[in-house]
């Protein structure tokens, strides 16, 4: 019996219903037809009234959920596509995310953004928000990376009294699978080390995680045992980790999924070279996309995004220095 | 739908209940033009008041008319810029405007916004941020949430927005959703001819602004909201309809911004004929007028509420000047409720 | 012998994979150069694989009927060095060629469709020096990174101890795992601590040396001086006469003994010069000052009190108003010629060697005559003087000598 990755989430969801009757659901495309990549399959029917079908208003969707919380409910608000949130940026960084700070009224919404490319998806069906909403105070970044956090950490975003924008990787949805979702393993704001080493630190986050296991195994035939951080979380980031990590190898890579200027790789790179200069024995490395929008065709896409073979590159690099 | 000629009042509608009303809600838009008054007066002074000042000077009786059909604790209001007679119509203690203006540590926003960026949200008055058009989904969605509790009971939600906040799209999205969802929202819009210094030929198209209630599916009324018996019979008719399960209402209000955008602006682009027309009619003077011929009230009366209005605001200024400003060093500086989130990180 | 691996070729154009269908080796064979070893199938043709050298089969990965991808390593060989440096292997890999498998089965590998498979990897063997990105001013092996010099701090090593410490990063860099495995290597000796002057002295001379220094020697005939050495009371040291003539001898053109900085020449205000005095465990050098204006006489007691001084470790701390040159008499210990390094701050040392009699010929009484003779040496900061310009020195320096009792 195996789960996938969007199963989780859509689990996690149905729990979140199940428990708490101030939970719902607002989403383009939710309700009976399931969702467009069918995260909410069966849903509405389970709970009626609570999973609902928006017009194709991202700026509403989020000013209403915040609206709702501020009533006692704990909305939850599907992005059809992480890219399409960009019509909803005001009402998430100054409206969600200025409530409690300004007003001291809780604002315990979910938003939860389909990311990341698939070949073909083209520019504005690829991106990856975290590094944006990150730069804003007031919100929770989250990535997962595995079949467990996606079940675990929505859970666990939905009952959290602050917003949160929920990265969910759209190529795990179906690929990623798990024996089942385990037990609840980390809280928010913990990163996990995915695979211990020696030679070398990767920070990655999300499906960016498994690009680098994958990496780190070929780096094994070669002699060297690559440690792997998965950051579950942006933000808060558990920079405690990384330093440890560091401290134990001295050489790091950061590998993202999203455009290079500035975003979490700088942010890792930033903070390991305040708090653990005396730590490195070689300059920080990170790798992102391209700075260019994300392309069409899978030939050029391939290009664009960190794949095993440049994470290669770029370790042996950083190993050899 | 309802009628596209702007409601009036006639003999029949001055009931005593009425009446009533139509004196409460006058001494609430006097004591928000005195607090206005010394507002801009004290931002004049210089050195007083921390950041911008924007009065609603000429909006008393629209903003006023409808807050004072809310509950307090059950209805939902989103006050915009100029609603500080709706603020105080609805309950919002004097100190809380003059606190936040004059940078109080113990106002409602604590220092961290100012001005007109002010309320209470679990109190129901929901506080605005800069962007227009952006409150309107949210009380949409505190309505929502009502429904989706069984709170709701014939709980209304109200907000104020202007002429120019009707060309955003947030505006755009949100009155929609609240067709689509049959939410009880009352949107008034206080067109007062000017959204900074845009005039209207250049804000919108269409001929009335009422006709987008037709657009959206939603019912519209459009009043002289210089005229406070006018308002009030259009603010009840407006809110009973809402209540009773009508679904949003759009409320257009014609009248003048009395005053620049900003205390700062002196807003020498209203042409003349606009300001001595019917529109720019000072909606004080014009209650009063109905009032004292109408029997309900004298001018000495008015002076005397005026006399107590003023040694009210007098005495809240001095307290609050009193105050202790906010202090750095004492600020948690934390943006989430969940203390166990916030990095210890030194950023 | 090194071991290479052996990895699945470009077979095509457009191919990126190809199935073993047979295995024509087996661990411990010896090959020729180009034998076949393998017979692959794409969806092309069945073709075969040829050894890429020959060697020694040390490992077989690849297994029958399965699919690898170009460039996925089959097998290992052991072969000669030549062989490895030729195809590109400059090492030997650091562990033996493992099996694919993950050592993290806990985690979770998701399988790619085909469509989604990235096949444009091909795991290649870099080259180790080539084009990396060592910072600018890192300048190779003379980069220590921030870790590195972190450890260095917290057991007190400087950079030069690491002269002799192999390095195997960038530009042959001493890694901190170069430098961990080195520390490891040196507790397997017998240690004994360092004095604080010994430690001071290897500071110094460290310094020092980090300019191009050069040494001159020149004969001096010593009798004059042991002549009015017998006659004088009190007896000035040896040294002191050369003290003298060197600081005359600088007075008449001071900039041999200046400091270059950038592009001046900056001169020294007064002629002061030091003395080597040997004390426990390493040297000191005290100063005299102004010694161009001080006859010999009135300095003898000046110097006597200061080698006092010195041995008891009491000397006064002018530690601000060091000495221009430095005169040293070796001779003491019978050393006849040394290339002594000048302190950091100077440019200028004066070694005078042990004095022997030795025959030298005359010309005027045409026959060998004994002579004590001593060879001066003049060890200098290259920038600042060139050969001829430091033979000159010692030679005024010498004649000088030749008539102490105008010192």
């Amino acid at each position: 019996m195996s789960v996938t990755y969007l199963e989780a989430i859509r689990e996690a969801q149905f729990e979140a219903l199940r428990s708490d009757p101030n939970v719902f659901v607002y989403g383009q495309d939710i309700g009976q037809f399931g969702g467009a990549f069918k995260a909410t399959k069966g849903l509405a029917r389970e709970f009626p009234g609570r999973v609902l079908d928006a017009p194709i208003s991202e700026d509403a969707m989020v000013g209403m959920a915040v609206g709702a919380a501020i009533e006692g409910a704990r909305p939850i608000v599907e992005m059809q596509f992480a890219d399409f949130s960009s019509v909803g940026f005001n009402q998430i960084v100054n409206q969600a995310a200025t409530l409690y700070w300004r007003t001291n009224t809780p604002c315990p919404i979910t938003i939860r953004l389909p990311s990341g490319g698939t070949a073909g998806s083209g520019p504005f069906h690829s991106q990856s928000m975290e590094s944006i909403y990150a730069h804003y105070p007031g919100l929770v970044i989250l990535t997962p990376a595995t079949v467990e956090d996606a079940y675990w950490m929505l859970l666990d975003s939905v009952k959290l009294d602050d917003p949160v924008i929920f990265c969910e990787h759209k190529f795990l949805y179906y690929h990623l699978k798990a024996e089942s979702f385990g037990e609840r393993s980390l809280p928010i704001g913990k990163a996990r080390i995915a695979r211990p080493g020696r030679h070398a630190t990767i920070v990655a986050y999300s499906a960016m995680v498994h690009e680098a296991l994958r990496a780190a195994d070929e780096l094994q035939m070669e002699g060297y045992q690559i440690e792997v951080v998965d950051l579950r979380s942006v933000k808060p980031m558990d920079t405690d980790t990384i330093l440890g990590s560091v401290a134990r190898t001295g050489r790091l890579l950061v590998v993202g999924e999203s455009f290079p200027w500035g975003g979490v790789t700088a942010e890792v790179i930033a903070r390991v070279s305040t708090e653990a200069f005396h730590m490195l024995d070689a300059p920080p490395m990170r790798l992102n996309s391209k700075d260019t929008p994300i392309p069409y065709h899978p030939n050029l896409w391939k290009a664009h995004r960190p794949t095993v073979g440049s994470i290669c590159d770029a370790l042996r690099r950083l190993l050899r220095f | 739908m309802t009628p596209a000629v702007p409601i009036t009042c006639t003999k029949a509608d001055l009931t005593p209940e009425f009446r009533d009303q139509y004196l409460a809600t006058y001494r609430q838009m006097q004591s928000s033009r005195v607090l206005e008054e010394k507002l801009g007066s004290l931002y004049r002074a210089g050195g007083r008041i921390v950041g911008g000042v924007y009065l609603g000077r000429g909006q008393e009786a629209f903003s006023a008319a409808v807050a004072m059909q809310l509950r307090r604790g059950q209805d939902v209001y989103a006050p915009l810029i100029r609603d500080q007679a709706g603020r105080m119509a609805f309950g919002e203690p004097i100190t809380d405007a003059l606190r936040t203006y004059l940078g109080a540590a113990t106002g409602p926003m604590r220092g961290r916004d100012g001005n007109i960026h002010r309320g209470r949200p679990q109190e129901g008055e929901l506080a605005m941020i800069s962007h227009l058009g952006a409150m309107v989904s949210v009380v949409a969605g505190a309505l929502f949430a009502k429904r989706l509790r069984g709170t709701m009971a014939d709980a209304v939600g109200a907000t104020s927005i202007g002429d120019g906040a009707t060309s955003t799209g947030s505006f755009h999205e949100a009155i929609n959703m609240a067709a689509v969802e049959r939410l009880p929202l009352i949107i008034s819009v206080a067109n007062n001819q000017f959204a900074y210094s845009t005039s209207n030929d250049r804000q919108f198209a269409c001929q009335d602004l009422m006709d987008r209630a037709r657009g959206y599916g939603v019912a519209g009324w459009k009043v002289d909201a210089t005229d406070l018996a006018a308002c009030l019979k259009v603010a009840r008719s407006a809110v009973a309809a809402a209540r009773a399960g009508g679904g949003p209402q759009l409320i257009v209000g014609t009248l003048l911004r009395l005053g620049g955008h900003g205390e700062h602006d002196d807003a020498s682009y209203i042409p003349d004929e606009v300001k001595f027309s019917k529109v720019g009619q000072d909606c004080l003077l014009v209650a009063e007028k109905l009032m004292i011929a109408e029997g309900w009230s004298t001018q000495e009366e008015i002076n005397g509420w005026l006399k107590e209005a003023r040694a009210t605001v007098d005495q809240a200024v001095s307290l609050v000047s009193k105050e202790p400003i906010p202090d750095p060093y004492r600020e948690s500086w934390q943006a989430l409720s969940s203390s166990e989130l916030v990095e210890s990180w030194q950023l | 012998m090194p071991t290479i691996p052996i990895l699945m070729p470009q077979l095509g154009e457009s191919i990126a994979e190809a199935t073993v269908v047979r295995i024509l080796i087996e661990p411990g064979q010896r090959v020729e150069p180009g034998a076949d070893i393998f017979e692959v199938e794409t969806n092309k043709a069945t073709m075969a694989v040829a050894a890429p050298c020959g060697g020694v089969v040390d490992q077989m990965i690849a297994k029958a009927n399965e699919s690898y991808a170009v460039g996925a390593a089959l097998g290992s060989l052991q072969v000669s060095d030549e062989d490895a440096q030729a195809l590109g292997f400059q090492d030997d890999p650091k562990a033996p060629v493992n099996t694919s498998q993950p050592a993290n089965t806990d985690s979770v590998h998701f399988q790619f469709s085909d469509e989604d498979a990235i096949h444009d990897i091909q795991p290649k063997v870099e080259p180790i020096v080539g084009g990396l990105p060592v910072p600018a001013g890192a300048t190779g092996a003379s980069f220590i990174s921030p870790r590195m010099r972190a450890r260095m701090l917290e057991l007190g090593i400087n950079s030069s101890d690491l002269a002799g410490v192999a390095g195997t990063g960038a530009g042959g860099r001493v890694t901190v795992d170069d430098f961990e495995t080195f520390l490891r290597t040196i507790e397997q000796h017998r240690m004994t601590p360092a004095s604080p002057m010994r430690i001071a002295v290897a500071d110094s001379m460290r310094r020092s040396w980090s300019r191009p220094l050069a040494t001159v020697g020149s004969p001096v005939v010593l009798d004059a001086i042991l002549a009015h050495r017998k006659k004088a009371d009190p007896k000035p040291g040896p040294a002191l006469y050369a003290i003298r003539a060197l600081a005359l001898a600088l007075a008449e053109n001071t900039a041999v003994a200046g400091r270059l900085i950038g592009s001046r020449i900056v001169h020294p205000r007064a002629i002061d010069i030091g003395f080597a005095v040997e004390v426990d465990d390493g040297v000191l050098v005290p100063v005299l000052r102004e010694v161009d204006k001080t006859p010999l006489c009135t300095m003898v007691k000046t110097y006597n009190t200061l080698v006092e001084q010195a041995r008891a470790r009491r000397l006064p701390n002018d530690v601000n108003r060091p000495g221009i040159a430095t005169v040293t008499n070796f001779g003491t210990f019978g050393i006849v010629w040394a290339t002594p390094i000048p302190l950091p701050e100077q440019n200028l040392v004066l070694g005078l060697g042990a004095g022997m009699k030795t025959p030298h010929w005359s010309a005027e009484v045409n026959q060998f005559i004994p002579l004590t003779m001593a060879e001066l040496t003049l060890s200098f900061d290259h920038r600042i003087l060139d050969g001829g310009g430091a033979g000159r020195l010692l030679s005024r320096v010498a004649e000088l000598l030749q008539t102490p009792e105008k010192l």
